[in-house]
């Protein structure tokens, strides 16, 4: 079934505002035309006798494929003093199976013009093609190698330590990406979305060839995978691809892995104000992060509209810190929705004297969804936005690969698809208002700053005296506290 | 989301050819496109492309960072930003409720050599926004309030490129150092000095100097009917005159190096880096098809060869790039690498080297040679699977390399250079007197040595 796709909503209204002040056939812009409609591909599925759920999504403007072999667990799962061991894992996949060593595997993918990726984020671990339609079949054979015969040679493992160890530290030079990790800790806590997915100094160290192992043992099964093949292919053939090289992937006889549960620790503090001390930061980058909804929640959608009325070019925070008041090259905000609970993040990065400022507008736009809701003049082009950008989406291979794989995951039905435009257009702006008020409440939202405080310190203590002070140097991202123990 | 990246490279754009092995074969469409000049000098290219309700509008500009004017580097830069401000019939943002508002979006770059805007909107908005760039080109109508806050966000993109990252003043200073002469040597961000010089006069002059017909490049891809396309076009664009003032370009040429230059710097980064650059002939020239598939052979992806050497085998680099960076008038060959944890900046400066001479001594294998191609062609389909991205692919091909068909045509160019070809270029142009080599180093290392 195909499913029309209508990008110019009931816009013509905020046109007419215009028009009615045309004083010469020039001076205002000419109206738009009836609009034409589109279509979505259909994602057509099948689950092979293995447990391996496969799906294939044609789209034959141009001649690319990419295949995505999902795991239904990531990052979530990685026990507490081994933060980084599932990213470590899938992004080993391609450095070696029983047949191939890494360079022969990045020699032959590339020699078809194609790439092949592979790590883990939160709740899934892939590894994805992307070729030449006509290449597509040898690619698949490399794709199954490195999922379901990886070797996990200990110099490998070395290797990439190496290479994950330069990262964090390239990362900790960096404002912004420090505070993506504090967030994450003040708003999870020591709870399995609180650390680096990418694991942290400490952690890495302790990961070992064995513990990696385990974990593509008791994940990496057909039972717990998705197949998404997209692009230049039809269903027929995608399957029949499928069932070649992933068919006789023996499901084990031991019991599914029980999906994550956050463990049941204390809820975290809310209401934090944590600033990392970073004296040589070039800008400060301001946070404003708290608890969101997760991806089955009833309020997604009102959630993904809520946001979009906050973020993007026009969206109320870019409206407020760029273009009012040219505090930043951009502002915004995402609402990362998971499989359990994900965070809601709101920042900008700005010279380090406005660091306190920023940090006041952020909170004082989130409070102002709930006292001043947005009407459907503000409303509706922000709909608009969502649409147009999930349709531009769907328009590249890579695109639709990641929306199918990403509603496969979480158990969604593929044809949520064909209902976006829908659900996204019933949202109004009483739900608005209630969604920002009861899972957005700036009260317990937390504010994380990184960059030279003494710029922007002294301000910010007038407002909120119990700050948190830490210097860079004391930065432990290992636990909720942050803060590295002082020798005794 | 951000408006305006200050230096997308773009690269070679090719044409689709046909690839026979295996499966199936490989459909490689070309480019359709059909050309015309407006009387006043305005250049349009449209290519029709009905598979989706949209299409994207982009208007280039043969103005960039080298015609900054004197003591305002970064003018072109911020002046792009300025162009979202107000006209005579548009308030400032008002390009945002025509396209954002209705499910589209806008965005613009500046580089060196061009400033680019562009719109993708649903089809039926294409009139309008016609228009609305019609509207632009005619003239700006901005007051200092807006100018003034406008400065500051680019000062925040200033900070966040530069200052921020720690290796942002890193690139800064490989493009401001590898040329003496050439405008080139002025990064397109600018400096804070700079733009705090700016004023609201040099707006309307800037605008007056370069934002003219004759200067400009419409290009339209996607979903509109060619009659009615045409007529629009002329009946917005058509209408605006073409100034009798001289277009000034710039005439300087960047001399040729004599000797090596060795330079060290220290920043915020904590892992050391090294950069060489070598100058390389303008992107036109013949030898910019070899040295893209040495640029290729070099650092795209895990098989190549710095890969595989400095991050792979020797373990001394965390990240490692090469680039052929092509601008109009003369061009940047890059080799870049962030050292791992306790290596040298001498050590990697010798493996960078070391890779150079290994091309320049013996030829690429064939195997090699066919990997980098079908590299290549993988790359431009994915650039090309938007329209936005066929009409840069439309845009850059007429701009920078002067012949909106080499769209069509840059994929066999690419296809017929040789491992010979490019054993000559590596010659040619990567000599010790050709180069400049950057040690970045971290602060704390500073007095150390």
């Amino acid at each position: 079934m195909l499913t029309k796709l209508l990008f110019s909503v009931a816009l013509c209204a905020i046109l007419c505002v215009v028009c009615v002040r045309a004083q010469t056939p020039q001076a205002t812009p000419p109206p738009p035309a009836p609009p034409r409609s589109g279509t979505f591909p259909k994602p057509v599925e099948q689950t092979l006798p293995n447990g391996l759920r496969v799906i294939v999504v044609e789209r034959t403007e141009s001649p690319l494929i990419a295949a995505q072999l999902l795991i239904k667990n990531g990052g979530e799962v990685d026990p507490p003093e081994l933060a980084g061991l599932a990213d470590m894992t899938a992004n080993l996949l391609t450095k070696g199976t029983q047949t191939r060593d890494a360079t022969q595997i990045a020699q032959q993918i590339e020699s078809l013009g194609g790439s092949l990726d592979s790590g883990a984020r939160w709740d899934a671990s892939y590894a994805t093609v992307g070729v030449m339609s006509s290449k597509i079949p040898q690619a698949m054979e490399i794709l199954a190698d490195v999922v379901r015969r990886p070797a996990f040679k200990s110099e490998e493992v070395e290797r990439l330590r190496q290479q994950y160890l330069d990262n964090v530290t390239l990362a900790l030079g960096d404002p912004g990406s420090i505070a993506r990790f504090v967030a994450a800790r003040v708003v999870f806590g020591d709870s399995p979305y609180g650390h680096p997915v990418s694991g942290t100094a400490e952690s890495l160290t302790r990961i070992t060839a064995p513990d990696i192992s385990k974990m593509h043992s008791r994940y990496y099964r057909p039972d717990n995978a998705i197949l998404v093949i997209g692009g230049d292919i039809n269903a027929k053939d995608g399957l029949a691809l499928a069932t070649k090289y992933f068919g006789d992937w023996q499901k084990p006889t031991t019991p599914l892995p029980t999906m994550s549960a956050p463990t049941a620790n204390a809820a975290p503090k809310t209401g934090r104000i944590v600033v990392i001390d970073k004296p040589d930061a070039g800008q400060a980058a301001v946070y404003l992060a708290r608890t969101g909804i997760n991806r089955k929640d009833t309020d997604y959608f009102r959630g993904i509209v809520t946001n979009s009325v906050l973020s993007g070019y026009s969206g109320r925070l870019n409206q407020e810190i760029r273009i009012k008041r040219g505090l930043s090259y951009g502002a915004g905000s995402a609402l990362d929705t998971r499989r359990d609970v994900g965070p809601f993040v709101a920042s900008a990065q700005t010279k380090n004297e406005s660091g306190a400022v920023v940090a006041d507008l952020l909170l004082g736009e989130i409070g102002r969804l709930s006292s001043a809701p947005p009407a459907d003049v503000e409303l509706t082009p922000r709909k608009a936005v969502l649409i147009g950008g999930f349709s531009r989406n769907l328009e590249t291979v890579n695109g639709l690969v990641g929306q199918v794989g990403s509603l496969a995951l979480y158990g969604l039905s593929l044809d949520e698809i064909n209902r976006y435009i829908n659900n996204v257009q019933s949202v109004t702006t009483a739900d608005i208002q209630k969604f920002a008020g009861t899972r957005l409440d700036a009260k317990t939202s937390n504010i994380i700053i990184v960059g030279n405080a003494k710029a922007f310190l002294p301000e910010l203590q007038k407002k909120y005296p119990n700050v948190e002070v830490i210097p860079v140097a004391e930065l432990d991202l290992n636990t909720a506290l942050l803060r590295k123990k002082q020798p005794a | 989301m951000v408006r305006t990246s200050i230096r997308l490279v773009l690269s070679l754009s090719l044409l689709l050819i046909l690839q026979s092995t295996g499966f199936a074969q490989t459909r490689m469409p070309q480019l359709k496109f059909t050309e015309r000049t407006l009387t006043n000098g305005l250049r349009v290219l449209t290519a029709a492309d009905r598979s989706s309700p949209t299409v994207a509008i982009q208007v280039w500009y043969h103005v960039g960072s080298k015609d900054d004017p004197q003591g305002r580097s970064g003018f072109a830069h911020l002046f792009e930003h300025i162009m979202f401000k107000s006209t005579k019939n548009m308030k400032s943002e008002m390009l945002d409720r025509l396209t954002e508002d209705v499910g589209g979006f806008n965005n613009a770059f500046t580089n060196d050599d061009v400033t680019v805007y562009y719109e993708v909107v649903p089809s039926n908005y294409l009139e309008t926004l016609i228009w609305a760039e019609a509207e632009r080109l005619s003239g700006l109508n901005v007051d200092d309030a807006n100018f003034k806050s406008e400065r500051d966000v680019v000062k925040e993109e200033y900070r966040q490129g530069v200052l921020a990252p720690p290796y942002g003043r890193f690139e800064y200073l490989l493009q401001q150092k590898s040329f003496l002469e050439h405008p080139y040597k002025r990064p397109t961000i600018g400096s804070i000095e700079d733009l705090d010089a700016a004023s609201l006069k040099d707006v309307q002059e800037f605008h007056a100097t370069y934002y003219r017909p004759d200067n400009a490049t419409l290009v339209i891809v996607g979903d509109f009917d060619q009659v009615q396309l045409d007529g629009w076009v002329d009946k917005y664009f058509g209408p605006i005159a073409k100034p009798s003032r001289p277009l000034p370009r710039v005439e300087v040429k960047e001399p040729p190096r004599k000797s090596e230059i060795r330079l060290t710097e220290h920043g915020s980064n904590d892992l050391p880096a090294v950069g060489l650059t070598y100058l390389t002939p303008r992107q036109a020239d013949a030898d910019s098809d070899a040295l893209r598939v040495a640029d290729t052979i070099l650092s795209a992806g895990e098989s190549s060869r710095l890969y595989n050497s400095l991050v792979y085998n020797q373990q001394l680099a965390a990240e490692v790039n090469s680039s052929s960076e092509t601008r109009e008038d003369a061009s940047l060959f890059l080799l870049t690498a962030v050292l791992s944890e306790g290596k040298k900046t001498e050590d990697a400066e010798k493996s960078l080297l070391a890779e150079v001479k290994k091309l320049q001594d013996a030829p690429v294998s064939a195997a090699e040679l066919e990997k980098a191609k079908n590299q290549i062609i993988t790359d431009q389909l994915r650039q090309r699977e938007t329209s936005n991205g066929k009409a840069l692919a439309l845009g850059e091909a007429a701009v920078l390399l002067g012949d909106p068909s080499r769209v069509n045509t840059d994929l066999a160019r690419l296809q017929a250079v040789t491992a010979a070809d490019i054993q000559r270029v590596m010659k040619k142009y990567f000599a010790d007197t050709n180069r400049l080599v950057l040690y970045y180093l971290p602060e704390a290392t500073k007095g150390g040595r």
